[in-house]
């Protein structure tokens, strides 16, 4: 199973079992809207997962390129009248861009000053947008985002307006990323990063160059960031100072490493997770944050895996005994 | 016009030395146990509630300003005996990820304890009113806060550079497994260093207390700005600490009467200069 899961084609399992989770998860779910929603920082995760998993680079600044994304899609409908796809494309370059000017300073350092930096421009991009309320409403919110029709040339593709609908473009977009990002990763380019990870000053000494390869990632991670931050102001019509703001970045990390990094099937678990219990538990109960915060301290003390680290093992051993139950 | 600077400037210097506290600590914390502390800005916050409570209970600042930096600092060796030194072996991302949980359970518990919205805290009956120097008048208790916090940050120093224990904390900075050979116990040291850097944070909330108040979601912020002083000081850097933490008081200050929308955001400016100009700090070594 996990052999399965782990094969190396694009079309190999685990797209399979991701295709599969797709189609699955609104039915499972009580409403389409936690599934997009699922889905969407799913996508977030991903794009950490892909610098922290496989480049080893910590960023603690998403919530900057998730919050740029929300506002500059936002805008671009309200006042430059753009549609659906325009938007979306507008977010995920001023992603990129956003993300080559703070990984172009914050590069410079490896380590936890690397994770200092990114926290630091992402907490200038939340005052930025608190002196800018004029645009972004500052305190307030920007409100009345619009979910416009999915359209191509002008011509009307398809009505969005219902949680399903929208859940289906979510649910494309979700799966391209993944795909793509498995094909980043399983591409030369994706080892190097797993190289410079593992041992930097080697990497750097065979001939990469290695600060080119973590800019190139984490451009990457913006762009995916910023479309995940999109589309979650298309889906509550509605973009609160929080989506820029610390706690969105930590949120996004959290899913990240409560999900595991050593796979991108992690990071939809993470964010499932998270994105579930705190629809469940915050209508039970306002402060359920202290839950959260505990279940951090036990992740790092018992499961330092993560959830799919956790689900691996007990698969490992789910087998195992049927095997040795197989044996004569 | 010249008074407004001169005032802007004391503001500077009474914010930045609030500001070098907190980093200190932090500072201090990541130096010798190689561990950084994601929950500094959510024991910042337990200060500046602690003030508020013990003036509450007691109606004396000095209370608070010595009770309050105790009690933070004797929870966080309560935390670093628990908890924090299980983390210890682990990567950086486990230290974040612990700490980030304790900074959120202490958020919550504050909203628990005392609600969600903010609560001011006054400032003390004998430090109200403002000192009056020739036609320059200022205000008492941030005079006080100034003064108070030069005190703490020399005898900090002394502590640091003219005591035993100063001078283990500086050598398990260089190597801990060299000084734990030398027969000192490293465990007790961490503890202690732990119980310190935290405290200062403490005291940081407790004396900014009276200016700012206490905000359950003021962590964060102030988690930034420790981060901004150490990035332009140099981590591990008591002289960095200062001078980062001057300069960002000074910058948000006197900002603050040219555009004060953007005065947090040159903070963040001043940041993005030095880690171009200097990308390990002005006092941060390679």
């Amino acid at each position: 199973m996990t052999a399965f899961l782990k094969s190396k084609g694009i079309f190999g399992g685990m797209t399979l079992a991701v295709a599969a989770i797709l189609v699955l998860l609104p039915l499972l779910l009580p409403s389409a809207t936690l599934a997009s929603e699922i889905l969407i920082f799913a996508m977030a995760a991903l794009a950490c997962n892909l610098l922290l998993g496989y480049g080893g680079l910590l960023s603690f600044g998403q919530g900057l390129f998730f919050g740029a994304g929300s506002y500059l899609a936002s805008l671009a409908m309200i006042h430059g009248g753009f549609g659906l796809i325009p938007a979306l494309l507008a977010a995920a370059v001023a992603g990129a861009v956003l993300a080559t000017c703070v990984g172009w300073l914050s590069i410079r350092r490896a380590g936890i000053y690397f994770v200092m930096l990114t926290l630091a421009f992402s907490q200038m991009g939340y005052f930025l947008a608190y002196t800018l309320s004029k645009w972004t409403g500052g305190d307030n919110g920007l409100l009345d985002v619009p979910r416009p029709d999915l359209s191509l040339f002008g011509i009307r593709i398809a009505d969005l307006s219902s949680a399903g609908a929208y859940y289906t473009l979510v649910a494309v977009l979700f799966f391209a990323v993944f795909v793509g990002a498995r094909r980043v990763i399983d591409s030369p380019f994706g080892s190097t990063l797993v190289a410079i990870r593992e041992n930097e000053t080697r990497a750097a000494a065979i001939g990469f160059d290695t600060r080119h390869f973590k800019m190139l990632a984490f451009t990457l991670s913006g762009a995916v960031t910023a479309l995940a931050g999109a589309l979650y102001a298309m889906l509550i019509n509605y973009v609160p100072l929080d989506n820029i703001a610390m706690s969105m970045s930590e949120n996004i990390v959290i899913m990240t490493i409560i999900g595991g990094t050593g796979s991108l099937l992690g990071s939809l678990l993470g964010a499932g997770a998270l994105v579930t219990l705190g629809d469940i538990l915050s209508a039970m109960w306002p402060r359920w944050q202290m839950l959260l915060g505990l279940a951090l301290i036990l992740i790092v003390m018992f499961l330092r895996g993560g959830l799919w680290g956790g689900v691996e093992h007990a698969l490992d051993r789910f087998l195992k005994i049927r095997e040795k139950g197989n044996a004569p | 016009m010249l008074n407004l600077y001169l005032f802007q400037i004391l503001n500077g210097l009474g914010l930045g030395m609030i500001y070098f506290l907190i980093s200190v600590g932090l500072t201090i914390i990541f130096g010798l146990l190689n561990f950084v502390n994601f929950a500094h800005g959510g024991f910042f916050m337990l200060g500046a509630y602690f003030c508020y409570a013990l003036l509450q209970a007691t109606g004396q600042f000095w209370v608070a300003l010595v009770a309050g930096p105790l009690a933070v600092g004797a929870m966080a060796w309560v935390a670093e005996k628990v908890l924090i030194r299980r983390a210890y072996h682990l990567p950086h991302t486990f230290h974040i990820l612990i700490t980030v949980g304790v900074a959120l359970i202490l958020q919550e518990a504050c909203i628990i304890v005392w609600g969600p919205i903010g609560k001011s805290i006054p400032i003390p009956e004998t430090l109200q009113g403002v000192v009056i120097m020739g036609k320059f008048a200022y205000p008492k208790y941030r005079l006080f806060l100034i003064l108070f916090s030069a005190v703490i940050g020399f005898a900090l120093w002394v502590l640091l550079e003219r005591t035993r224990f100063g001078a283990l904390v500086r050598a398990g900075s260089e190597s801990t497994e060299m000084v734990s050979l030398l027969g000192a116990d490293i465990y007790k040291l961490f503890s202690l260093t732990f119980a310190l850097g935290v405290g200062l944070a403490g005291l940081a909330g407790v004396l900014s207390g009276p200016i700012r108040g206490a905000h359950p979601f003021m962590g964060p912020e102030v988690l930034g700005l420790a981060f901004v002083v150490v990035v332009i000081g140099g981590m591990g850097s008591f002289t960095g600490a200062l001078v980062g933490g001057l300069i960002i008081g000074l910058v948000q200050s006197l900002m603050s009467s040219l555009w004060p929308e953007g005065a947090s955001l040159m903070i963040y400016g001043a940041m993005a200069a030095v880690i171009l100009l200097r990308p390990y700090g002005l006092f941060g070594r390679a």
